[in-house]
């Protein structure tokens, strides 16, 4: 079994330092902590920074790596669901909506938090409240992202979380390479 | 794995549970059951009249009344008022 290069250095870090400014901003919530207001910055820059390295990252930082249209990823549920889905190096597709959804679920949170601290907008009710009920949705987001990756780790047998820090995976015969490559056997099995 | 499987969904719990939270223990006021509380209204209509440019939004914390707004200076401002005695208890400036 040989290791393969699938997440590049800048997507690792920007992985890990999300989640450090998002713990960080949700335990700084309460009380005007200007800590608070620190986190969320640091939390828009680096979705920003992703966004970006989304169009010129290595090739599985690429959101036409994973980006799959809405049919493709109803069939891999279905294709989950019998227990006979391909394994992708990168994300898979499910994976892949899930990115886009924490990623743009972040800035509406980091937005709406900035747009608070203006004087047009502090105190004003429908800010705060969306401000909350986006960060109520990141939770649900977060905990279901998790539970995605414990349970892809199970069936691919391969501790996602440890492939998320050190950058590599395990390389099989099986493994489809990612890119364009891994819709074939997606559609194969639709038909 | 199993252990993987295991800090997952730890980890999962422990991020839905403080969502169900809403006292954040900033302010606590003894102010007794809300059917002896002076309204919103009338904290709002005594803010104005201490010099408040604006009263824009208003929350139960701690039994306290949590009031966002623009206060004598114009400045943004987060104060706790007693919902009995409109005491003013505590200013969170942002």
């Amino acid at each position: 079994m040989q290791g393969i290069k699938v997440w590049d250095l800048l997507v690792r870090v920007l992985h890990w330092s999300l989640l450090a400014t998002i713990v960080g901003a949700w335990l700084t919530r309460d009380g005007g902590d200007i800590r608070h207001v620190q986190f969320g910055y640091a939390a828009l820059a680096i979705v920003a920074v992703r966004f970006i390295w989304g169009f010129i990252g290595s090739r599985h930082a690429r959101f036409v790596d994973f980006v799959r249209s809405p049919s493709a990823t109803f069939a891999y549920l279905k294709a989950v669901i019998a227990h006979r889905e391909p394994r992708h190096v990168g994300h898979n597709p499910l994976g892949g909506w899930m990115i886009l959804l924490l990623l743009a679920t972040v800035a509406g949170i980091c937005l709406t938090g900035w747009l608070y601290t203006t004087d047009a907008y502090w105190g004003v009710a429908w800010v705060g409240e969306l401000h909350e009920a986006l960060t109520d949705l990141l939770i649900v987001l977060v905990a279901l992202h998790v539970i995605g990756v414990v349970f892809t780790s199970i069936r691919q047998k391969e501790n996602l979380v440890k492939a998320m820090v050190t950058g590599t995976k395990q390389s099989t015969e099986h493994a489809t390479t990612g890119g364009l490559s891994n819709q074939e056997p997606l559609s194969n099995q639709e038909r | 794995m199993r252990n993987l499987a295991t800090t997952g969904v730890a980890l999962a719990v422990l991020l839905l549970c403080p969502a169900a939270g809403s006292a954040t223990g900033l302010a606590t006021c003894e102010s007794g059951p809300q059917s002896g509380w002076q309204s919103q209204d009338a904290l709002t209509k005594h803010l104005l009249k201490l010099g408040w440019r604006e009263v824009r939004r208003m929350k139960v914390d701690g039994n306290c009344y949590e009031v966002y707004g623009m206060n004598e200076n114009n400045r943004p401002t987060e104060a706790y008022f007693h919902p009995v005695t409109l005491q003013h208890i505590m200013t969170t400036q942002r």
